[in-house]
């Protein structure tokens, strides 16, 4: 205790001399160039920091590790100061992110450890970052922090000696502290966002790439007009455009559709996955309840099944997909118990069936490791939490996995149903939800369990939670209802585990806004899952609203080099066609297939893509879209763009029957009337597909590109503008 | 402590600390990293191929003992119906004094003759090899230690976590790289200036192929002709308008990289641009299956016959097979009953069908190019399966994941026909088990087998800790398989 005090009170000294320090190094006491973005301070003549090593409070080269070593970490923590850093209340150092590159230019993560306002000056903060353990003696290099998915200016800073390192950012400049201070802003600022009049010109357009499947212009006028929360609201209370009930079909497709007498297509229609894959991009396409697709599409990818291990029947796959829509906007707990109990899900992960005898781990562990609470225990904003010894703490293990495994016994089909084409064959229902099997048993004091497919003997769940057994004696019925009951206890278990906020969250927001929030942003929508203001855990309208109005995801512009996540290839197609005012058959089965996104068929419980994918060449960024993202479907993703906008002699992808019976038609006549003045198209370009991110450099080079084709073919220089930037790095990561 | 940062800093004062202080961290690791880019140029060419079985392969089918541990075997698998019959598998005496047997598709043709050939002839020739009981370990296990909770790998169990230990050879966490990157990053010298990345993937991006600067290129297996499987399509405008379209989209590509996302979407599609334009020719190879992998490795086979043309020295492969998950109808109603031959086989038969039948035409190939003693390839898988069955009766059963399991190692360089590593002791609750279900607790690390293979390849012995950074904590770094 003494000591904890004598270093409050020598850290206490040491801030106010170092507020001394640095308004005395303020020189000329300059105003501050910051245009009201967080700005690192520097000296009055340069670009190099003010910053000070966090223990002895001397100045740069900072050297790897600390002089005077704190703990068994003894890696250097450097101080900066910062003006502008408008933090939301609750928010510390798990909203900041840190980057530093060197004069080859390879980039190091720091830590921020610590954000405190200065007392008494409160427009400025002092913030706390660890050195990474990979960075050695660089020399220079150029540091910036990230808050909300903005980055500050890049300073210079010493690491290890002075000098070397990369050159200032074009129009950096000194950005010395202001004289006199400005007035201390003492409130944390209230997050803008969701004031309901609230959405500019540029930032609804990302809103809209966020919350739909594409920003239309219909839907831009529309949210310019009523704001995002209203817009939000009024979304939640559209109605489903449902995917069509599909026939179910006898499991072998030789007797579904026999050879010879069978409809035309009947396969494809019955055996394949084309009619649920049409309906998605139909209603993707013109579909009022824009934000539940694009949630219950998101929750497709988390709550996984796939259509390959289904007998490709849509039939099958069809009533899961009618339940990510229904609840997509529900509680969190009533979606994990429907989709737990559709027979799709009963079928793709072995829970269909599973007896007793040798029952079947797989839907116990997935439920676990990919539907709610993941592998690892997290902290309330999503970060892994650690033992002493620096390891991951796992948030279950086999034993819970078999505990888990012995609960999800005993469900069956419910009775079979008529095939529709000659009301007489008997098909599987893989329409209604499970049922408890029949098969009961009587009761076996040695299994301390009924004989039949049902464990009914006591459980240990997560937590130490435990599950009673069946008491001897009950009826067929009463054991029924009390596996009935032990699933919901189940599911609560899992449910009520503090893992499952942060980590569905995170999952939401990856899918939704971008592949690396900040812990903090985690931690809000986090909140928003555990209690919805009215007391409420696991509602996905406030986990929703969260999500979409937060400040790490609205604003113009995202500078932080993180921000921003890989358009998958469903999206890239939506979005071109929404943006383009498509009209459309929906057939994009094989083009989405070659970018190796095959709709519903995802390879493996893991998804399309891998939520826990590490981006080569970064320093552990996610990005669960790269998983897809190769040499070879990075030209499929082009060919794409090209086949929609510039073959066919720019008319679209023409009608092919029978799986494209109209082809697709896009409209861009309004950007072909700027053909002339190419600035301006390509202004507008930027617009709609960029809200407005487009760099100066990447604009002078569309308008280079756009001036070498003749003026005398508007249609060619506008798609060669779309073609360009729909191609571009910048346009499939979407920031 | 206080009072002597105090004093230290009322010494030095604040703002006259601008003496620099040495750095007591050297920086050779690193360093050394680049200085290896200048080893010569290899004389000879070697390829290592490796076959994912994605879902984990239930290795305990894959090889059976045939001789009196048969009856533990059946015992336990035979009630449900999950055993293979004793007169289906396929004798093989690798170990002197005991018998086992082969999954009968592991050389489909011996019960059907109008299956094309699997790999018994290979192993015969003493060309293919069996690792037994490998797996993912951060250090060498009891199973004592494993029941007390000490020196377990992160998340076993895990399919995700799994792949990315076996192909990171890193089982303490989550890894950012794989060993075939890794050894690509410090073997690249080898290969001199070449337009192809050392590290070739045919089934999407992997882990394994990801090292701290090597980036693999992906392409298309067969049929796509090796001259197609990177190609940029153009539509509209005369030649010169697509001609300057394609030279804008390359001019964009070096456009606004401080994004570090786009930066990684620009450096994919600049590399898929350069290989591209060196894929010129499609050679013809030959006979393959027309199966996923018989496909993967036509296209490998191809670009191994390209090897002089395109300069290459070094080349890691990756091929991938998945649904080895076979939680559920492992065997099917015939468990016996080889791939094709018109009865249910189940998805694992059916499976090592099609995994044995690749192979052997890839081998035969290499032999064909006449350079079979200089590829090797090797198999990895998540894990092994329960050896307890999950769920009974004959068409539903399966197995549940588990941990060590037995690897094929295949080329002339093989010194085959033999076991290595040690056979498990087939026993619920017995030596080998985690509990009770029949996960076998890895004997050997897949960082040893990894280090025999990289070695054999040409990584040099001190850079063995840079890529295996655990190797050091088993026995021994080379298995021996490779000679």
């Amino acid at each position: 205790m003494r000591k904890c005090l004598s270093l409050r009170s020598f850290r206490h000294l040491m801030r106010l001399l170092s507020i001394c320090a640095l308004l005395s190094f303020c020189g000329a006491f300059n105003l501050a160039e910051a245009a009201g973005g967080p700005t690192i301070l520097t000296d009055a003549a340069s670009t190099r920091a003010i910053a000070f090593e966090a223990v002895t409070y001397r100045k740069e080269p900072f050297p790897l590790t600390m002089p005077v070593p704190f703990s068994a970490d003894t890696r250097s923590r450097v101080v900066f100061f910062v003006m502008n850093l408008d933090l939301l209340a609750g928010e510390g150092a798990n909203a900041l992110a840190a980057d530093a590159e060197d004069a080859t230019h390879h980039h190091y993560t720091f830590t921020v450890e610590n954000v405190t306002p200065m007392p008494g000056y409160e427009w400025m903060s002092q913030v706390t970052v660890r050195l990474s353990d990979d960075i050695g003696d660089t020399g220079d290099v150029l540091f910036r922090l990230s808050l909300h998915g903005v980055s500050t200016n890049r300073v210079r800073v010493a690491i290890g000696h002075l000098g070397g390192g990369p050159a200032d950012d074009a129009n950096m400049v000194s950005t010395p502290a202001p004289f006199p201070a400005p007035a201390p802003t003492p409130v944390p600022t209230p997050n803008p966002y969701t004031d309901p009049a609230f959405a500019t010109a540029n930032d609804s357009v990302r809103f809209l790439e966020q919350a739909t499947w594409g920003p239309t212009t219909n839907d831009l006028a529309h949210v310019r007009s009523i704001g995002y929360r209203a817009y939000i609201n009024e979304q939640f209370n559209t109605a489903i455009t449902n995917y069509p009930a599909q026939d179910l079909y006898p499991t072998d497709s030789s007797v579904g559709c026999p050879s010879g007498t069978a409809p035309a297509n009947c396969a494809r229609d019955h055996y394949s996955m084309y009619p649920v894959q049409i309906s998605f991009f139909q209603r993707a396409l013109t579909g009022s309840d824009q934000l539940r697709q694009r949630v219950a599409f998101a929750l497709h990818k988390i709550l996984v099944v796939s259509g390959k291990d289904l007998n490709n029947q849509p039939g099958w796959v069809t009533p899961y997909l009618q339940t990510l829509d229904r609840d997509a906007f529900g509680n969190f707990r009533q979606l994990l118990e429907d989709v737990t109990l559709t027979p799709a899900m009963g079928d793709y992960l072995d829970m269909l069936n599973n007896s007793r005898v040798s029952p079947n781990e797989n839907y116990a562990r997935e439920i676990l490791q990919l539907f709610s609470v993941g592998v690892d225990q997290l902290n309330p904003d999503g970060t892994p939490k650690f033992d002493a010894q620096g390891n991951r703490l796992p948030t279950y293990d086999q034993a819970t996995i078999t505990n888990f495994a012995r609960v999800f016994t005993g469900w069956t089909l419910a009775a079979q149903k008529k095939w529709v084409v000659d009301g007489t064959t008997n098909v599987l229902n893989y329409t209604d939800p499970m049922v408890l099997s029949n098969n009961v048993g009587s009761y076996n004091a040695t299994l301390n369990s009924y004989s039949g497919v049902f464990d009914t003997a006591p459980k240990t769940l997560l937590g130490g939670q435990q599950l009673p057994a069946a008491a001897a004696g009950l009826t067929a019925a009463q054991v029924q209802s009390y596996k009935t009951n032990e699933l919901k206890l189940a599911l609560d278990n899992i449910f009520n585990h503090p893992n499952v906020g942060p980590y569905i969250s995170r999952e939401l927001i990856k899918q939704l806004v971008t592949s690396n929030p900040s812990p903090a942003y985690v931690q809000r929508v986090a909140a928003a899952f555990n209690d919805n203001g009215q007391g409420v855990r696991g509602d996905l309208k406030a986990v929703i609203t969260a999500i979409l109005l937060d400040p790490e995801a609205r604003g113009d512009a995202k500078t932080d080099p993180n921000y921003g996540r890989l358009r998958e290839p469903v999206q890239l197609v939506t979005n071109l066609l929404r943006t383009f005012n498509a009209t459309s058959d929906g057939f994009f089965r094989d083009d989405l297939t070659s970018m190796d996104q095959d709709l519903f068929n995802p390879p493996t419980v893991f998804s399309y893509f891998p939520a826990d994918y590490s981006v080569p060449g970064t320093n552990g960024l996610f990005g669960p879209e790269f998983g897809i993202l190769s040499s070879s479907s990075t030209f499929k993703r082009a060919n794409f763009v090209n086949k929609l906008f510039l073959a066919n002699s720019g008319n679209g992808i023409p009608a092919s029957q029978p799986n494209a019976p109209t082809g697709t038609q896009l409209n861009y006549s309004a950007y072909q009337a700027l053909a002339g003045n190419p600035s301006q198209l390509i202004d507008a370009l930027n617009a709609s597909m960029m809200h407005g991110t487009m760099s100066v450099a990447m604009k002078a080079s569309l308008v280079q590109a756009v001036t070498n084709v003749s003026s005398a073919n508007p249609a060619l220089r506008t798609q060669t503008a779309i073609y360009l930037i729909a191609t571009s790095s910048q346009y499939q990561v979407e920031r | 402590m206080a009072h002597s940062r105090r004093t230290f800093l009322c010494r030095t004062g604040y703002a006259l600390g601008a003496t620099a202080l040495a750095s007591s961290l050297d920086q050779l690791g690193l360093i050394s990293a680049f200085a290896q880019q200048s080893n010569n140029i290899a004389a000879d060419y070697k390829a290592l191929v490796c076959i994912f079985l994605f879902g984990g392969n239930d290795s305990n089918n894959m090889i059976v003992p045939l001789d009196a541990e048969y009856s533990a075997y059946n015992t336990v698998r035979g009630p449900s119906g999950l055993a293979l019959s004793q007169s289906a598998l396929l004798p093989i005496n690798p170990i002197s004094g005991r018998q086992f047997g082969m999954h009968p598709n592991l050389s489909p043709e011996v019960a059907n003759p109008t299956q094309s050939r699997g790999l018994l002839d290979v192993w015969n020739q003493q060309k293919l090899a069996v690792l037994c009981n490998v797996g993912t370990l951060v250090q060498p296990l009891t199973r004592a230690q494993y029941q007390a909770g000490t020196g377990r790998p992160y998340q076993l169990f895990s399919h995700s976590d799994q792949q990315t230990q076996q192909q990171a050879a890193i089982s303490n966490g989550p890894s950012q790289t794989g060993w075939g990157g890794r050894m690509a990053d410090l073997t690249g010298g080898l290969n001199g200036t070449v337009p192809l990345p050392m590290a070739v993937t045919v089934s999407g991006t992997n882990l394994f192929s990801t090292g701290k600067n090597t980036r693999q290129i992906v392409i298309s297996p067969a049929p796509t002709a090796l001259n197609s499987v990177l190609v940029l399509n153009a539509s509209g405008g005369a030649a010169a308008d697509q001609t300057a379209r394609r030279n804008a989209l390359q001019q964009l590509l070096g456009l606004d990289l401080d994004a570090f996302l786009v930066k990684t979407v620009s450096d994919t599609t600049s590399q898929a641009l350069q290989t591209s334009a060196a894929l010129s020719t499609d050679p013809t190879v030959g006979t393959f299956p027309a199966t996923s992998l018989g496909n993967q490795l036509k296209q490998v086979a191809k670009l191994i016959k390209q090897r002089d043309v395109l300069g290459m020295k070094r080349q890691i492969f990756f091929c991938a097979v998945s649904s080895f998950d076979t939680h559920t109808n492992q065997t099917g109603t015939n468990p016996t009953s080889p791939n094709g031959g018109g009865t249910n086989s189940g998805t694992q038969g059916s499976l090592l069908a099609q995994v044995s039948q690749a192979m052997r035409a890839f081998y035969d190939e290499m032999v064909a190019q006449g350079i079979s003693n200089q590829v090797t390839t090797f198999t990895l898988s998540d894990f092994a399966r329960t050896f307890a069955p999950s769920g009974s009766a004959a068409a539903t059963v399966g197995t549940d994941h588990a941990w060590g399991g037995h690897q094929l190692i295949m080329g002339g360089a093989v010194q085959g026909g033999t076991f290595y590593g040690t056979f498990p002791t087939l026993a619920l609750n017995g030596p080998n088990d985690t509990d009770t279900r029949g996960r076998w607790i890895p004997t050997t690390s897949v960082d040893q087998y990894a280090a025999t293979l990289a070695t054999w390849y040409g990584l040099a012995a001190s850079d063995l800790p840079t890529v295996f950074p655990y190797l050091s904590r088993f026995a021994s770094s080379n298995l021996g398989f490779l000679g």
